[in-house]
């Protein structure tokens, strides 16, 4: 990395107008830093250091965790899945004997209740579940000793809905707070573990909706009011409104607009849409596409930020936004926003730098910038002695390791609804239900029309032919991984086939192969 | 997102040395004796989680389970089992909540950035009932982090939640003060759009044109004070979608700051509706153009569409070169919309 030599060109730093303040004194410290890593036109081509990252995770996984990490003493299987899903970013699989070993951790941190927790003996929780069933599909299996079978989805079930609000939201877990990552984690374990009902989401959407802010990005959540609430009722925390009207407005998010939250916020939008339409009430909620975009893409930092992206407005880049904002662009395409320059009308020059990258692919439609991403990732990002980081000079972790890996594969790669995947599944579809021993859920609430839709949706998502760039050369390649779930595709495809008792017709995919290394 | 976790300097002995809890069983955490991936614990805390998986495993709701699972909660404030355990048992025992809420002062201090600290403190207000000092104590923790995300909605609940008009009262000159500390922070900027536009309407401010035109002249002085503040702009936007105004009604205001001089020269008149940009302004600011661009857009017609490509245009090229592949995406758009 070229610390003192001449940059390519002398990026601006952010304007203060002569005017400082707590936070544009933070910003010009971070520039002054950055400014470091910034390449020269001399530098050689950046490279991932797999063997480093692969190193940094190992040494977690086989060694342990040093004590700084007791902090994430709740976020056991957080632990594990940011580990393993790094390792598929990698290309990496692990051996049989430390796959049983994972299984075996995770499954005792399962809740006799229902749900996943933190550890073995900690409470339930939405966060934990996520993180245990995704880990599951990577490591797991059917069959005795292989996770998947001893997942109690009927006890998972009665726990999600033991959690749920009046006004559509979820606790995270008993007594706990409501947030958009909870429902998230929530909606991704419902769809792969074959769960979902219209019971389960019903208000959810609309929830959801309410979280949008007037910046165009998502809130952790939104304040509910009801009308003819009695005067005298005690406010208790066991207070259900269910006999009260919840209010369509006011109904103002809590907090502002976050890249995280506004990550969750949409991919919970997005698994939704099989929904929507039976949305109680009548009127489909709404949110505003435009704005999100707009929000999304001004996250993105400028060149003297290298490019990374920031999670809130005036805020500093952090790694981990590659994911959550990085990641998710992908969402609007299926919402209909279609960046494709398909025709770009006439008298549009395409810009000559462009034409300087190696393998810019003539019609990028993607609408941030994607190599500039890249750049952060491989040039602040990585920390030299193995796994990456928030910003320099901080060390590395877990999740950020994952989630910068995560972010590198969203700008590489363009994962996004294919028409004919979904049509493949569609007709590929039988009406049967999983083989998993007693996994069948109260015998339907959820016609086989509606099943069907959830899981053709939720896999139809394929990576374009083409539409990958790759900063640095094919060694700096990681895998893709699909946008709802963090997970490699194969990987989605393999739980989900089992859990809905289908079998997948085989991607037609020329070339590199997903999944698997 | 991971952190070292505080040592706790608490000098008393392990739970498992101290005669009053012989009587319960301690619980190792794995049966197996080799789990991947250990967390190397401290000696302390090893301590603690066992007498609490064993406390947990009993169901035991008792004054020393304040004891214990304030010790986890010192060592790992982000452990939500022992904080709903202490919730719980709390409920279960009675206990006197202003002493709970007097070492929540103390602790959300400490672990500013965990959930937790917020959530309990949001569960004893719901069962005292008694807001009254919480805004004070809010403010004085904002001076730690100005822009602690669960500091700020926890503050919006309990607005929103008791809706007291006493409440209510200060909230203006409160973020006013947050905005003079810092006019880029956003989250000032945010719980000011949630006081005026989001929250319902109070007493007071049933007149919402006046409303309306105060919050413009607002957020216009503070873009002439710093121009290239996307925070302000964001409000800006803000202001007019939520009342369903046109962006051309600010239209004289932008105008100066999407150029390329400060020309504060060319008349003595102050315009208090439209504050120029400060004399150290630099521009074009960008969000300017951008906002400009907007209302061209919205105006329609060929001619104002077509100066609308050409702002974007300068915005890809020149003053925002990071976002190209948006600016094009809003000229092909555009293209569309007049050909249709």
């Amino acid at each position: 990395m070229a610390a003192s030599s001449p940059s390519r060109r002398a990026p601006r730093p952010t304007p203060t107008d002569g005017f400082s303040t707590p936070s544009s004194i933070t910003q010009a410290e971070t520039e002054a830093i950055l400014l470091q890593h910034i390449p020269s036109d001399a530098d050689p081509k950046p490279i991932l250091t797999k063997q480093a990252h692969m190193q940094f995770l190992v040494r977690n996984l086989v060694q342990g965790f040093p004590a700084r990490y007791m902090s994430q003493d709740a976020s056991q299987p957080w632990l594990l899945f940011w580990t393993i899903q790094s390792f598929s970013a990698l290309q990496v699989g692990l051996d049989p004997g430390n796959k049983q070993r994972m299984i075996d951790k995770i499954m005792s941190a399962q809740h006799p209740d229902g749900g996943f927790g933190g550890g073995p003996g900690q409470a339930a929780h939405l966060l934990p579940t996520y993180a245990s069933v995704c880990a599951l599909a990577i490591v797991g299996r059917p069959g005795p000793g292989g996770g998947w079978d001893q997942i109690d989805r009927k006890k998972m079930y009665r726990f999600f809905m033991s959690l749920k609000q009046p006004d559509g939201s979820f606790l995270v877990a008993h007594h706990a707070e409501v947030d958009v990552r909870g429902i998230y984690c929530l909606l991704v374990t419902a769809t792969l573990l074959d769960l979902l009902t219209p019971e389960l989401v019903a208000g959810t959407a609309s929830f959801i909706a309410s979280c949008q802010t007037y910046e165009g990005g998502f809130a952790s959540a939104s304040q509910p009011y009801y009308a003819a609430i009695p005067a005298q009722s005690p406010a208790g925390e066991d207070f259900h409104a269910k006999s009260a009207r919840l209010l369509e407005t006011p109904r103002p998010p809590l907090g502002e607009a976050h890249g995280g939250y506004t990550f969750c916020a949409l991919a919970a939008w997005v698994l939704l849409l099989p929904f929507r339409e039976a949305e109680a009430g009548g009127r489909l909620p709404q949110i505003d596409v435009g704005k999100l975009l707009r929000w999304l893409v001004m996250m993105q930092g400028s060149e003297i930020e290298l490019g990374g992206f920031k999670g809130r407005t005036n805020k500093l880049v952090d790694g981990c936004y590659s994911w959550w904002c990085g990641g998710a662009f992908a969402f609007l395409e299926a919402l209909g926003v279609n960046g494709a320059a398909e025709g770009a009308p006439a008298g549009l020059p395409s810009g000559e730098e462009d034409e300087q990258r190696e393998q810019w692919d003539e019609v990028d439609d993607t609408l941030f910038n994607r190599t500039a991403l890249q750049e952060y990732i491989l040039y602040a990002g990585q920390h030299p002695a193995g796994g990456l980081r928030d910003k320099p000079p901080k060390n590395a972790d877990s999740y950020h390791t994952l989630y910068c890996l995560s972010g590198l594969s969203a700008a590489q790669h363009r994962v996004s609804p294919s028409e004919a995947r979904r049509m493949q599944i569609h007709e590929a579809w039988v009406n049967r239900r999983s083989s998993v021993p007693g996994a069948v859920l109260s015998e339907s609430k959820l016609p086989d029309q509606t099943r069907r839709k959830v899981f053709e949706e939720a896999l139809a998502w394929a990576e374009d032919e083409g539409g990958s760039l790759v900063l640095g050369g094919a060694d700096n390649r990681v895998n893709a991984t699909h946008p709802l779930f963090n997970l490699t595709i194969t990987h989605a495809e393999g739980l989900m086939a089992y859990f809905y008792g289908q079998s997948l017709p085989p991607r037609t995919r020329l070339g590199k192969s997903t999944g698997k290394a | 997102m991971p952190s070292p976790a505080s040592s706790s300097d608490t000098s008393s002995a392990l739970y498992a040395e101290r005669p009053e809890w012989k009587d319960v069983t301690p619980l190792p955490q794995y049966e197996d004796a080799n789990p991947i991936a250990p967390i190397f614990y401290s000696e302390e805390y090893k301590d603690a989680t066992d007498y609490f998986r064993g406390i947990v495993k009993t169901g035991e709701k008792s004054e020393r389970v304040l004891e214990l699972t304030e010790s986890i909660i010192r060592l790992n404030p982000a452990h939500y089992s022992a904080w709903q355990y202490r919730y719980e048992t709390l409920l279960a025992i009675k206990a006197p909540l202003d002493v709970e809420l007097k070492l929540m002062d103390e602790l959300a201090v400490s672990f500013l950035k965990t959930y937790q600290v917020w959530h309990h403190r949001r569960l004893l207000l719901m069962l005292t009932g008694n807001p009254g000092p919480e805004l004070k104590f809010i403010t004085e923790s904002l001076k730690v982090d100005a822009k602690n995300y669960h500091t700020w909605s926890y503050r919006q609940w309990l607005l929103a939640f008791f809706n007291d008009d006493d409440l209510w009262a200060g909230e203006l000159d409160f973020v006013d003060a947050m905005l003079v500390q810092d006019v880029r922070n956003n989250s000032a900027w945010h719980h000011r759009f949630f006081v005026v536009f989001q929250s319902g309407v109070r007493e007071g401010e049933t007149e919402r044109g006046r409303i309306v035109r105060r919050e413009l002249t607002y957020v216009k002085q503070n873009i002439s004070l710093v121009p290239n503040n996307p925070s302000a702009w964001n409000y800006l936007r803000g202001i007019l979608d939520f009342n369903n105004l046109p962006y051309s009604r600010v239209e004289d205001f932008v105008r100066p700051y999407a150029g390329t001089t400060t020309d504060g020269s060319t008349t003595d008149l102050v315009d208090l509706e439209n504050p120029p940009p400060s004399t150290n302004a630099q521009l074009p600011c960008s969000a300017a153009i951008e906002f400009l661009a907007d209302i061209h857009e919205k105006e329609g017609g060929k001619d104002r569409v077509l100066q609308a490509i050409a702002l974007w245009r300068s915005l890809a090229d020149e003053h925002d070169t990071i976002r190209k592949k948006y600016w094009e995406y809003r000229i092909r758009e555009a293209l569309k919309s007049v050909k249709e």
